[in-house]
Order: structure tokens, then sequence, then C-alpha cells
């Protein structure tokens, strides 16, 4: 066992033993060695379930929405990615700042089980390509820090009894590449990006994984859900997932925090982020270079009012 | 289905030369909903509107679309058609087939196609449309003038006259702005100083108007009719109830700082009035030299007061009052000649501008009215004027013309020979703009009877040779360079918009333009306006302007004002924003967003699992909301609509486009 994986347990075991908080989100060994899914506890003794290691990858915090009206403390843990969906919660107002109880944990790099060949056999994998462009490996923002974690509020090198261990598997070592994908595409041809998406769009199941792990998507009825006519359509033709996808995008412009979840977790490998990516880029290029959910006090460059805001359509 | 009418308008040959307006109504007959389609030569005219009415009762349609000019144009009319024949005003839709689509377009069957299918959406549109129905506001029947100039004193005398009570406020700490620095005033040449004190007074002394100098604007809550306004009173550590003005302070004084009002061309004192006729006439210390406030020692001001009126303890008050509306009238700042290196930077003592000349005129100002230039009170002989400084200049980032330098320059000049009947002007010019009653023949008088040399060009250096100035130039009308030896220089230099008129303008919620100009309504239809209702403007605020002109435009915002405080009550907006609060996450982007701010977060209580919960949702208050629909773009989840042009609307006129 590791050693951050004791930690978490002892801080687990006390937060609900004490009854500071009611409940806790956190990660378990799963079924296969390389998964390590969420697992939700509430009492102490179910602490010893809690496990952190490479594959601990999802994005923990729109569980949270879950409890959203609930008078409940919640207790859960955040890599730095993570982090910053918990900044957005609190920004959207979906979750209280005194409901939550945020743990930083340092992150070693999240690896790909997409490369796995065989179950079977335990191997050493890649990390996944947001872990090589990750910016934020410490958390923004935290109540409690196990293995050393340290908060930061700027892009920052790995901290904590992980760091060395990410600097080798090379966390953050493709940062400059963030844009790269949206570059590829727009140097395309309207009928070039055309196909590209068509092609992409054409896979989509509607599965919804993508909304569902983001803790940006926080209304209380998705429009692809209400029974709103018109707009939208709820079924999988090329032309509607097209309307979904830029949906999507634009409906978390300005608020995408860059977690990558909606790409790893879709299961037919859509480029998501380079949608958002797209999105950041141009608001970056209109508004000045900003991070979403990195300063809870912050303003958000889409969420403001200025009178000198560009009006080159009036 | 509702029951909908559709009128094709003509506009005399405006729209019928380039569209079919026939086929265009006969087409319309066929849409869904459309019980009577027609045509008419001008829907705006009586008869056009009669006939509206008929056909509302004779039909008796839910509603009606009018295919026409721009609803910036009638839509007011066409509502209120519908209102007459008791149709709620808002179930019209008025197509633009005519700046939209028959003055841009030439070739006559694809204008009517294309009208045909604006109105075909316009007909889909109309369908969905609701009644709206306006709610009343009150209205606080008081006024408030921002900025004490002869523009803000103009509109406060004029709402005072129509009977409402006016609040006056100044940064400074006596009212008069920039004409109270002014010698002689164009084309009549009559003192500055005798036709604006009098104003002055007036203003003091009018049982509507209270004045209240030394203060600014710090926040502007509220909306048209009930604006609430924090105002800064700044600290004047002289308690005005017991001052009797009688000076004793400001002569015994022994610190002596530049004078402002003076260009700093001569000194004040810590404890001070700008200038004899100050209003109110009584001093205040300024804290920033005051040698007691700075360093604890001195306090003579109050050993000599003998009404014990220097009050050291003395601090900024914040007080919040209610105004109907608001007259910003804030005036300009002379632009900063540091910013041309080829004309000394401002560091040549004997380049001036306009405004130190002025002072140097003025009987009253430094050297009494003789004309001694700074650098050691010689009297000049030799004056050359350069005009355009920090005006039409792009390099300097000020394209726009000053408007006023023209003439103030020929002024000085005709002022200048007149006092010194041996002097010679010399002035550069670009072009002589004078465009103003009586302004021409008084520039041709400066000329022919008093000896102005005009000189058409640029001037590329000035420089110091011994006592003199050497004005570099080009005469453009003989192609070839001038220079002259000069006494002084007198930079005609132009108007800027005052430094922090940016800031005023944020706090208001009023545009303006890329130099820092507050921006009217409307160019030509709605000049003393703003983009926020009750706020209105006057004077060179809002763009270069002489003082006949700030004069006219402050009595038209009075006119405004004063009718706006007339009425009883007001008609709030009725197109506003709607929060479906079952759909609203209370993530508060549209408060955020809101220019007016009209969105409050509430919490609504809310059946959660058996239990009752608390819940944020917006909550748009209809008094204060515009209508101009930022909220229903910036919410994530399209919980905010826009009454009027709801989703639904849109994508029926989305709809209806691609049926074609």
């Amino acid at each position: 066992m590791n050693q951050i994986t004791k930690e978490m347990r002892d801080l687990a075991r006390e937060l609900l033993a004490s009854g500071e908080v009611k409940g806790l989100i956190g990660w378990t060994k799963g079924s296969r060695w390389y998964l390590t899914p969420p697992l939700f506890i509430t009492r102490p003794e179910e602490a010893e379930q809690l496990y952190f290691d490479q594959f601990a990858v999802n994005n923990l915090t729109g569980l949270l929405l879950d409890y959203r009206y609930g008078d409940d403390k919640i207790a859960l843990f955040v890599k730095g990615c993570d982090s910053r969906g918990i900044v957005r919660l609190l920004q959207d107002h979906q979750i209280k700042r005194e409901k939550v109880l945020v743990i930083g944990v340092p992150c070693m790099g999240m690896s790909d089980k997409k490369a796995v060949t065989d179950p079977r056999q335990p191997v050493e994998l890649p990390l996944l390509d947001k872990c090589l462009e990750c910016r934020y490996p410490n958390p923004v923002i935290a109540d409690r820090l196990i293995g050393g974690a340290l908060v930061s509020g700027e892009p920052s090198e790995p901290k904590g009894l992980t760091a060395s261990e990410a600097a080798k598997r090379g966390v953050g070592s493709k940062q400059a590449d963030r844009f790269a994908q949206v570059k590829a595409i727009e140097a395309m041809s309207a009928d070039e990006k055309y196909a590209f998406w068509q092609a992409q769009h054409e896979k989509c199941l509607r599965c919804y994984a993508c909304r569902n792990i983001c803790p940006a998507c926080n209304c209380r009825e998705c429009i692809f859900e209400s029974d709103k006519k018109g707009w939208v359509n709820k079924s999988a033709t090329p032309t509607d997932n097209a309307f979904f996808a830029v949906t999507r995008a634009m409906h978390v412009a300005g608020r995408c925090v860059e977690c990558g979840e909606c790409e790893r977790v879709c299961p037919m490998d859509i480029p998501i982020m380079a949608l958002n990516r797209k999105v950041i880029q141009d608001i970056n290029e209109l508004f000045g270079e900003s991070d979403a959910g990195t300063d809870l006090d912050g303003k958000m460059p889409l969420g403001l009012f200025k009178n000198d805001d560009p009006e080159e359509f009036m | 289905m509702k029951r909908i009418g559709v009128f094709v308008c003509h506009c005399g040959s405006n729209i019928a030369n380039t569209v079919h307006c026939e086929k265009v109504a006969q087409v319309a007959k066929d849409f869904p909903g459309v019980v009577l389609s027609t045509d008419y030569k001008y829907m705006c005219s009586e008869p056009g509107q009669v006939m509206i009415q008929e056909a509302i009762r004779e039909h008796n349609l839910d509603g009606y679309v009018v295919a026409a000019c721009s609803p910036r144009m009638h839509e007011p009319t066409f509502r209120k058609c519908a209102a007459r024949a008791g149709m709620n005003p808002y179930m019209v839709e008025q197509v633009n087939i005519r700046e939209q689509c028959s003055w841009v377009h030439a070739n006559k069957e694809k204008g009517t196609e294309k009208s045909i299918d604006l109105l075909r959406m316009g007909v889909a549109k109309v369908v969905k449309n609701e009644p709206l129905y306006s709610t009343t506001i009150p209205v606080t029947k008081r006024s408030l003038v921002i900025g004490g100039g002869i523009a803000g004193i103009q509109a406060a005398l004029d709402i005072a006259n129509a009977g409402y009570p006016v609040t006056l406020l100044d940064r400074e700490h006596t009212i008069g702005g920039r004409m109270a620095q002014v010698d002689k005033t164009f084309p009549t040449l009559d003192c500055s100083a005798c036709i604006l004190t009098p104003k002055m007074v007036e203003a003091a002394q009018h049982p509507n108007i209270e004045l209240m100098t030394y203060a600014e604007v710090e926040a502007v809550d509220g909306f048209v009719g009930n604006f609430d306004v924090t105002i800064r009173k700044k600290a004047r550590y002289v308690d005005f109830d017991q001052c009797t003005g009688c000076g004793a302070c400001t002569e015994k004084c022994p610190k002596k700082v530049p004078s402002e009002f003076e260009m700093e061309l001569g000194m004040r004192k810590a404890i001070y009035t700008p200038f004899p006729q100050a209003v109110p006439n009584k001093p205040i210390i300024d804290a920033k030299h005051c040698r007691y406030l700075l360093d604890g020692k001195c306090g003579i001001c109050k050993k000599v007061c003998p009404t014990g009126a220097v009050d050291y303890e003395q601090k900024d008050e914040l007080i919040v009052e209610r105004f109907g509306a608001i007259v910003v009238a804030t005036g300009f700042e002379q632009f900063d000649i540091s910013a041309y290196e080829e004309y000394g930077a401002g560091k040549i003592p004997d380049v001036i501008t306009g405004l130190h000349l002025e002072r140097l005129m003025n009987a009253s100002g430094p050297t009494a009215g003789k004309i001694k230039r700074p650098s050691d009170g010689k009297v000049p002989e030799k004056i050359v004027f350069v005009k355009c400084v920090g005006s039409r200049d792009e390099a300097k980032g000020r394209p726009y013309c000053s408007k006023a330098c023209c003439m103030y320059v020929a002024k000085h000049a005709t002022l200048l020979k007149e006092k010194m009947p041996n002097s010679k002007s010399y002035i550069f010019y670009m072009d002589v703009r004078t465009p103003g009653k009586n302004y021409e023949e008084f520039y041709a008088r400066t000329q022919n009877e008093y000896d102005a040399q005009y000189i058409r060009g640029r001037v590329s250096k000035i420089f110091q040779v011994g006592d003199k100035l050497i004005v570099r130039g080009e005469d453009s009308l003989l192609g070839r360079p001038v220079e002259i030896e000069a006494d002084l220089v007198v930079l005609a230099a132009g108007m800027d918009p005052r430094g922090d008129a940016k800031d005023l303008a944020r706090t208001l919620g009023i545009s303006y333009d890329q130099h820092g100009w507050f921006t009217e309504a409307h160019p030509k239809l709605q000049p003393v306006e703003t983009h926020t209702a009750g706020i209105y403007l006057a004077g060179a605020c809002q763009g270069p302007k002489d003082i006949p002109d700030s004069v006219a435009q402050a009595s038209a915002a009075a006119v405004k004002a004063a009718g706006l405080l007339s009425k009883p009550e007001l008609t709030s907006e009725a197109m506003t924003a709607l929060c479906d609060e079952a759909i609203c996450s209370g993530c508060g982007l549209c408060q955020s967003i809101c220019p007016y701010k009209s969105i409050e977060i509430k919490s609504i209580n809310e059946r959660y699992h058996g239990q009752m919960r608390q819940r944020r949702v917006s909550n748009v208050n209809q008094g204060l909301c515009q209508g101009c629909g930022a909220c229903t773009v910036a919410c994530p989840s399209g919980a905010m609509n826009l009454k009027g042009f709801t989703n639904d609307q849109i994508l029926a006129e989305v709809d209806a486009l691609c049926q074609r």
C-alpha cells in the first residue's frame, strides 16, 4: 500500500468518525489492475476500501451535484485538474463552500488504460495526453492536504510525494502542445473540417457520458433531455449530433476547466477537447489569457459586462 | 390557430420599385394563420392605419404583421394602431422590407423573393407572440446635474425654472467651470465673467437649486425615475455655516502653491477661494498642501478666523440621495501639450496654451491683464499661434476637430492687437472652420482690421534661441518653408475628455466613444439622451463644443429631464427578461453580466425529497430591465427568455426561413 493511500484512509477514518463529514468521495481499487473507480463511503470502517494510484483518473467533483440540495457536508479527494472543478461548482453556486471539504492529493500523472493490451498482464502504461499537457498538477483549492500536496492557483511544477515520479513520467512535458490539435484543424479547408467533424459526429451514440462527468454541465435540466421541441433533437443522427456537440461546447464556453474528462469517458473517442480548446483559444484572444476555475474570486470573461467590451457587431 | 393579418406597404415607390408588393401580399395569404393579406401605398398614413384598424375588427384578428420600413421607424406607430383597435400592441410584428430589402437590392424578382421570406418569418413569429403589459413605476421629482460649468448651470436653472428641485454638483469647490477661466467670449467679445457670474449667483440663490460643491458621484444604483446616487462630500475643513468669507485666513496662510485656476501662472494659498467671484465664495483647505494637515504645525488660519469656522477634523461624508433624472455636464480638459515633443512638450516657458493666454489677458489674472510672457515678463510683440494642437491629429490619437479653437484663436489675435497695437499675430492653420452665427464675420475682421496673418501649414518645430522662439513651419499655399522669430507662442490646444470620464460612465452605466466622450443615444435624433433612460448629456462631455452650443444643449437636456419629471409615473419596458425558475440553476452569470443591475438572486422554497429546501434563482426587476438580452445568451441553462423575442419565437422564424 502506497503512502498516499495510507494517508487517505487515515484522514477519511478520522473525518467520518468525528462526524465532521457525512460522506466521503474517493477512489477504490477496481476489479482489474488498471481500474481505480470512484467510491462513496459514509462509515469510518469503509475507509479501508480507499485507494490511490495512477489509475484514479476520474474527476469526482461532478458527483457533488447529487448533494447540491442536501444538508450534509461531503468530503472528496481532488487532484490538481479535478480541483478546478470545485472552483467551477462554487462559482456556479451549485455547492455551498461550507458543505464541502476538499482534500488535495499530489498527482503522479494518470496512465492511459486504453493502451492496455492484455487485461491479465500488468505493464507500464503511457501517460494520458491530458497529463502530458497538464499545467495545474497541484490543487488550486483545498481544505486539507495529504501526501505532501501543495495548493497553487498558478500553473506550477508537480509537488508533494509524487513530484519526482510525475516529473519522470513527463507530467506537463507537452504543455506547449495544448492547442496543437486546434491549430491542425484550423489549418484544414472548410470542406476538410466538415468532413472531419462529420466523421466524428457520425460516431456519437448520445450516451451523454461527456455531459455527466463534466463539472461545468450543472444545469438542473439538460436541454437535450427536456421536452422542448424544435431547437434540439434527441435522435442520434449526424446533424443532430453535430448540433449537440456544438451546443455542449458553447454551453461550457468560458467555464470549461480543461480536466479532459469528457474526452476520456467518450466511448467513441470523439476529440471533444479539441472543440473546448478552440473556444478557450478564442476567449483568450478576445479577452486576454485566463484559466477558468483557478481563481474563486476571479471574474469569468463571458460572465461580465464592461462598457468597453468589443462591439464590432453593433 | 391565431388569426393573423398581413399588411404590405409600398412606401410610395421606396419599396414598390424593387418589390412586387401585390405579389408578396398574395403569397402571404397561404401562410399558416393568415386570414387577411393586403397591400397599400402608405401603411403608416392615416388611411393605412384606419384600414388596419377596420381589418382588426372585421376579421377579428389576434395579431398582425406589417411589411414596411424598419421597426425603428414605425414600430410605435403600428403598435399604437393596434392598441386603438383594442389589440395588445405587442401582437404586432414589423418586417423590414425597405432598409433590409428594397433599398439594398436592385433586382425586383429577387427583392420580391426575399420580402416573401422575411414576411413568412414574421408571420411565424407573430403566431407565437403573447400579449405583453407594461407596468408603471413612480418618479422621484428631483434632478441631479453633475458638473457646474456653464452647461450644468444652464441645465440646472432651466429645470429649476420648470418647477423641479435640482441638485447642482461640482467636484471643484466653486461652480463656473472652464468658462470662469476665460477672459472674453467670441464672437461678441463680452467679458466671460460678466455674463457667467450672474448665472452662477442665480443658480446659488434659486429656491429650487441646491448647490453641492466639492462633491463627487461615487455610485449610482436604481433606474430611470429613481436613481439612488451615492455622493461623496469632500472635507473642506471649513464650516460653511460659520464662515463669513472674510478672507483673513487666506491672507495669513503662509503656504503658497501654483494656482490651478490661473493655469499655474500665479500662486494661491493652501486655504483659498480660486477666484474672486467664486460661488460659494468661501475658502476651503487644500489638504495636500496645508501645513497643519500635513505636519500638524501651523494652524494660523484657525487662529485668525474670527468665527472659528476652521475645522481640521472634518471628514469626507457619504450621502445617498434619490433623483428621477440625471444631467451629465462634466465638460472637458484642455489637451496636454506635453505630447508634442516638437513644440517643446510644454517645457519651454513661453510656449503656452490658449487657456494660459486667457489668464494672462484677464484683468483679475496673475498679470492683471497685462500681456507678459511667463519666462521674463517681457511684453511680446511677435506672437505665433499654432492651431490643431491635439486636434485633427491621428498621430496623437485625436482625429476629431475641437471646434472652438479656430474662433478662440481669432479672438486672441483680435484682443492682442487691441491691447498692444504694435504687436503682430501669425496664425498657422490647417483649415479655418467658422460655422456659427457671426463667426465668419469675426474671422474676416481679425484678418482685415486686426492685421492677423494667417499662414496655411503645419509647424514642424519650435525651439529657443536666446530669448526668441524660432517657429519653423511650412506655408503650404506658397509651397515653401517659413521661419518666424517669435516672442510668444500660443498652442491652440484642443479639447480632451475628462481623464476620469470613463470611470463616471461606468458608474452611471452610460457609454462613451473610443476617446472618452459620452455617447448620445442617436447622433441626430437623440443628441442629448444617453442609452440609459433618465440620463442626459449637456455640454462638452459629449464632444468638443463652444459656449453657445453647450448652453443650447444644456437647455435641451433640461427639457428632457423636466419632461421626464413632469410625468406622474413611468411606463416600464414590456419586453423584458423573464427567468424560468424551474430551469434556473442559480449560477448568477446573468447577474454579473446585466448592464442595468436589474437581476438579483433570490431564494425560493421547494420540496425536495420530502423536505423543504431553499434554492437560489434569478429574479429580474421588471422596472430596471431594459430588454437588452445579455442575460438570455449568458444563461448556461436557457432559463432566461426575453419576452417578445423568446427562443420559441426565434426558432419559429428560423424554421420559417428554412421552409422556402
